[in-house]
């Protein structure tokens, strides 16, 4: 069988007559049955036989299918060394069933078996190949180990990396047992420290050696000596002539030298970190021909910290000053990207210096040699698109002296040394991020003991009493970004000029500005894990003109990926999906970028408008399709690729790589979304869960990664607080914690609707709904376990929004419910805890319930309204928390007439309490149901109602005819007023239609 | 700003700037990995101080089947360029030319005769950027492309399939001047 193909109908031996041939290539099973069976009689081959059972396995029956796991297992006890053509066949008949079984108990070894009686057989080959496609690393491991012991003389070196490589992998698996790790660990690592030895001692390596030879082998060595060697050894080989680092760069192979610098970074070596990297960017001065292959940015950042932590600082940081000045005096000869890391590893050793260095004289305070660099810097790639980003992070770590003098010297200055006008607009808007930048710095403000509650800071750069962001300082910043903006658009010259940079300066403006008009409105980072919806504490007019002005510049500038996602992200959480996903689809992502950026779009979308997704499952099927695709194999992908050409790091990256993407939130977040898409309106779900290849590896001890790229995200704050992503979104981003528990309630709520096929009739009744009860109980104490404690770990509140985290709280307490409910018969004692729990989940649904009805602070000029439609989310929670409790409540009322039918004795019935308790459950519940539709109904209702245009407008501008205040003003002059906004304000009100009217067609029963 | 490494696959998570840029491609994880398996020294990207790849490249090592090694468009041991691509915010630095110097050095150390790759006859900045890093037209591919870039009249485009000598083609034997003028077939192109 080739690779990645095993599902390929296998070719029957050559000897085998043409007409049992034929009938097996068409598929003609009933013929291959019999022709096979009569050969068999007559020739007493047991191939035939294999033939016989393979195509039987083709059949429907379960009995004719399953034959061939029997023929397996007796193969299995046997003991003697199978036929291999056989097992070809006993392979392929048995695909369907080799996810559920262990390979490594049935064809494995039985692989395993035949390589050791035939280990010079070519097929040996394929039998490791097939024994890693199904991940079975226990029989590759042996198979590897068999090969290499056959060709130890031979000089084909393949085999005894294979093996070196598979026992490493072994070793770290969880398919090896405890008893055998050490073992493995200590046999891989002494083969390789064998091999290095080899290395350093032969004065000349041939190519059949047994030493360590090509980078991809020098690398597998050291990351099993990162595994399981010591620090000391890791330590002592990294100075060698021919294994080190170094001597790898200077052969041009630059892999090793990044993974000991992570090690030493890891372990805090700063000493080594230093000589290392002062050695490895000197290679670069050795020749005549200067290189700058080393100069990377990460090596410099790493050169200067070490020498930071050096004891003699000051002398480590001169050499990296020597050696830096050394490259500038060469710098002509480079290529742009290396003088750029250039002139950044010269700021990067001047935040790096003394304090007492950089002191300025007293005639200019402020102007320290950081400043001057960060304006020298400046001077050269103010201009370019990135110079913002490559200088954010020095500027947010000026004192506000230094800052000072910054923003009122340096920048000033530039702007009169570049008098043209484009330099002009540029040098504005770079000013305007700047300026917007130091609002996110704490050291901008100073304490200042206030009368005023909540104001005990003061602006250091206006000296209004401030908390962070000064308020201030934001609406200057509005308007300056404003005014250069509106001179951008009435100059000709300017426009024209524009295609011409690298980016539109008008983009950066409105960014400023949109950004800044959020912290306006008072849209900032969570403060507590009980927040409402993000939405329901801002100024919901200002939020309205940052949406409003970031989406007309998108109409601009609509390549822009950073505004693009950041309106995607904004009209989520206005509750406009539909027009959130109009902006997504353009930006087309797709297949292997889908993990990574599908959140961005997907996650809680079921949540703010279901209806999205009602009808089928085009939306997430392809992220769906990526997974299924990606990780249809047991095995990593293209592993045997790996293995084949001796990309021994590769085959250690992709195998990592595959266990995390196997536990992926995104993942777990698409099977989730789909389902409660396809709940809401009634849909059939094909299968439990737990029954989804994707979801097989997801127990409660599997971490779930979540690996979301914010990396486009345009992100004007500093390190000093959250990135914007963090406060524009929803609730916080994915987590293990989250899909944990989404994936549980899943598995709950398949409790709850599991119905027996309809042609199961037991014979035993009796037997069969006692060991049914007893499969219920056994379900709900697990579910109930695990729910409890991930809803009881210290992080989850903060993983989860306030809704999510009554949901699911309500929904552990409904499986404790049932799990009390359904083992309480009526001959037991009253369950005592039962009424506690639930009269705790009637308190939950009702906190949601109120959380709808929540009023608007009456200074603001709208309803209830806005807040209701922008908070789909927790009307969605309110509305699945009443429904779980409904469908509890009627699973177990279920199964107390099922069995009030089922024994007349009535023993087995629940008790009174209980039927009573869950009762009054189905009665709040479906009252709450009611109230929730009805609260979708009068927003539907009132969207229905004329003069919405006008009042959109008014909420966003105010009432027509009163004065703007100066924010409002510069909002509106860049949008070109209310008329400009009438199309705008049209989108957002169609996709509150439609969300609403997906709403309304959702189940509530 | 930046640095250069090879591929790994958790960069995967960290491609938004270069593939939600609309010049880029984005494919299924399988073809990622393969290259990452098979030529890990060919897949290289650069990455900005925040770990987000800025550019990357792909290539691979090949010959033709040996089938065709009596045809006139048998390709002996080579480099091929499969993909190479910059983020806006890191164009104009020169990392696409230091991407491609970058296979080249690995290219030579497995010893291929020459790099070649693929561009759409019309893409008159890529060609001008190729050409001044050596590479020159070796053929070209009529009506390669299923459409046209620049003209929605046209329903095929042809490509460049151009060459760049390596340490090992001395004579430079695999490379010609007047490529322009030699004419094939998208069948004759292995």
């Amino acid at each position: 069988m080739s690779s990645y193909a095993r599902y390929a109908r296998p070719a029957l031996k050559s000897s085998v007559d043409v007409q049992l041939q034929t009938a097996f290539s068409d598929g003609n099973w009933n013929l291959v049955i019999r022709l096979a069976d009569k050969r068999f009689k007559v020739l007493k081959d047991p191939y035939y036989e294999a033939i016989k059972i393979c195509a039987e396995s083709q059949l429907d029956g379960t009995a004719d299918k399953c034959a061939v796991l029997v023929a397996i297992d007796e193969l299995v006890r046997q003991k003697a060394a199978p036929d291999l053509d056989t097992l070809e066949l006993y392979e392929w008949a048995s695909a369907d069933f080799l996810h559920g079984i262990d390979y490594s108990d049935a064809l494995g070894p039985l692989r395993t078996r035949w390589v050791k009686a035939n280990p010079k057989s070519p097929l040996a080959v394929q039998c490791l190949q097939s024994c890693l496609e199904y991940w079975d690393l226990v029989s590759a491991q042996q198979i590897a180990a068999a090969l290499d012991k056959t060709y130890v003389n031979s000089g084909d070196r393949r085999y005894m990396f294979w093996s070196i490589t598979l026992t490493f992998l072994l070793s770290i698996s969880p398919q090896c047992s405890e008893q055998s790790r050490n073992v493995y660990c200590m046999l891989v690592l002494k083969q390789l420290e064998r091999a290095a030895d080899i290395t350093e001692n032969s004065a000349k390596l041939e190519l059949t050696d047994r030493g360590l030879i090509t980078e991809e082998e020098i690398c597998l060595y050291y990351r099993v000596l990162l595994t399981h060697g010591t620090k000391e050894e890791f330590l002592t080989r990294i100075q060698s002539s021919r294994l080190g680092p170094l001597h790898q760069l200077k052969q041009g192979r630059k892999l090793l030298f990044w993974e000991t610098l992570t090690a030493l970074e890891n372990w805090g070596e700063w000493d080594r970190i230093f000589d290392l990297c002062h050695q490895a960017l000197s290679l670069g001065l050795e020749d005549e021909t200067p290189s700058f292959f080393t100069c990377d940015l990460r090596a410099w950042k790493a050169f200067a910290l070490a020498a930071s932590k050096a004891k003699n600082e000051e002398a480590a940081l001169g050499e990296v000053q020597n050696t830096l000045k050394k490259f500038i005096s060469i710098k002509s000869k480079a290529n742009a990207m290396y003088k750029k890391n250039i002139s950044i590893a010269l700021l990067e050793t001047t935040f790096r210096l003394p304090k007492p260095i950089l002191t300025p004289s007293p005639d200019h305070k402020g102007l320290t040699p950081r400043v001057v660099q960060i304006s020298l810097f400046l001077d050269h790639c103010f201009d370019k698109l990135s110079a913002f980003d490559d200088v954010k992070d020095y500027v947010a770590q000026l004192s506000f002296e230094e800052a000072k003098a910054f923003m009122e010297q340096v920048l000033p200055k530039m702007l009169v040394d570049k008098p043209d006008k484009l330099s002009q607009v540029i040098l504005k808007s770079l000013n305007c991020k700047l300026q917007y930048l130091l609002t996110t710095c704490p050291q901008m403000l100073s304490h200042h003991p206030s009368m005023v509650e909540g104001n005990n800071y003061q602006c250091r750069f206006c000296a209004n009493l401030s908390s962070l962001p000064c308020q201030h300082c934001l609406k200057k910043i509005i308007l300056e970004a404003s005014d250069t903006y509106m001179q951008i658009g009435a100059d000709k010259e300017l426009l024209k000029s524009i295609p011409r940079l690298d980016k539109d300066p008008r983009l950066d403006l409105a960014l400023v500005m949109g950004t800044s008009i959020l912290k306006l409105a008072g849209l900032r980072q969570r403060l507590s894990d009980v927040d409402p919806s993000p939405l329901r504490n801002v100024n919901p007019g200002l939020f309205l003109q940052a949406v409003l002005l970031l989406d007309t510049q998108l109409r601009e500038t609509p390549s822009d990926t950073g505004l693009r996602l950041l309106l995607v992200q904004l009209y989520l959480l206005l509750g406009c999906a539909t027009y959130a996903h109009q902006l997504w689809v353009p930006m087309d992502v797709k297949r292997s970028i889908l993990d990574a950026l599908g959140p961005l779009f997907f996650d809680r979308i079921t949540s703010i408008s279901p209806g999205l997704i009602q009808g089928g499952r085009s939306f997430l099927e392809p992220v769906r399709m990526s997974y299924s695709t990606s990780l249809a194999d047991n095995c990593p992908l293209r592993i045997w690729d790996a293995f084949s050409t001796g990309s021994f790091s590769s085959i250690l990256s992709l195998t990592e790589y595959d266990s995390r993407l196997r536990r992926s939130c995104t993942l777990v977040m698409t099977l989730i979304e789909e389902r409660r898409a396809i709940r809401c309106y009634g849909g059939k779900i094909d299968s439990e869960i737990d029954d989804l290849p994707l979801a097989a590896d997801i127990v409660d001890s599997t971490t779930l990664v979540n690996k979301t790229d914010y990396g486009s995200f345009p992100n004007l704050e500093s390190l000093h607080g959250l990135p914007i992503q963090d406060f524009i979104r929803l609730g916080p981003e994915l987590s293990n914690e989250r899909a944990h528990l989404s994936f549980l309630t899943e598995q709950y709520f398949d409790i709850l609707s599991y119905k027996p096929p309809k042609d199961y009739r037991p014979v035993k009744s009796n037997e069969v709904a006692i060991r049914e009860r007893n499969y219920i109980l056994e379900c709900l104490d697990r579910l109930s376990n695990s729910l409890t404690s991930f809803i009881h770990l210290p992080e989850t509140p903060s993983r989860l929004t306030s809704p999510e985290m009554t949901y699911y709280s309500v929904i552990s307490l409904l499986s404790a419910a049932l799990l009390t409910g359904i083992s309480t018969t009526k001959a037991d004692p009253a369950p005592k805890t039962l009424q506690l729990v639930t009269s705790s989940i009637k308190s939950a649904l009702a906190g949601l319930r109120a959380s709808l009805t929540v009023s608007t602070p009456s200074s603001l000029p709208m309803g209830d309204v806005f807040f209701s439609l922008s908070d789909m989310h927790t009307m969605s929670y309110a509305r699945d928390t009443a429904l779980a409790i409904k469908h509890s409540a009627a699973f177990v009322l279920a199964f107390h007439e099922k069995e009030v039918a089922r024994d007349r004795s009535g023993k087995s019935s629940l008790h009174k309490d209980v039927v009573a308790e869950m009762k009054a459950l189905e009665v709040v519940s479906t009252k709450a149901l009611g109230e929730i539709k009805k609260h979708v109904q009068s927003l539907k209702e009132a969207l229905g109602e004329g003069g919405w245009l006008d009042r959109m407008l008014e909420w966003t501008f105010g009432d027509e005819g009163e004065a703007e205040d100066e924010v409002t003003e510069a909002v509106s002059d860049v949008v070109d007023g209310r008329g400009g906004a009438e199309e705008w304000a049209g989108k957002v009100l169609e996709s509150w239609r439609e969300g609403v009217k997906g709403w309304g067609m959702a189940r509530w029963d | 700003m930046a640095n250069f490494r090879r591929f790994r696959p958790d960069d995967l998570n960290k491609l938004s700037k270069c593939n939600l840029d609309p010049l880029t491609e984005t494919y299924e994880l399988g073809f990622y990995l393969q290259y990452h398996a098979k030529w890990p020294a060919l897949f290289q990207v650069a990455e900005d101080q925040h770990g987000n790849i800025i550019g990357y490249i792909m290539g691979k090592l090949e010959s033709s089947p040996d089938v065709y090694q009596f045809s006139e468009h048998y390709l002996p041991w080579h480099a091929h360029i499969t993909a190479v691509t910059v983020a806006p915010e890191a164009r104009r630095l020169g990392i696409g030319k230091l991407l491609s110097e970058q296979l080249e050095t690995a290219a030579d150390a497995n010893n291929a005769w020459f790099i070649d790759l693929f561009v759409r006859s019309t893409n008159h900045k890529a060609i001008a950027f190729y050409k001044s890093m050596g590479y020159s037209v070796y053929r070209v591919v009529k009506d390669y492309y299923g459409d046209h870039s620049s003209d929605p009249t046209q329903s095929s485009e042809d490509a460049y399939d151009m060459r760049k000598p390596l340490k090992r083609d001395v004579k430079k034997e695999h490379v010609r001047d007047d490529g322009e003028k030699h004419e094939v077939d998208p069948s004759d192109v292995w």
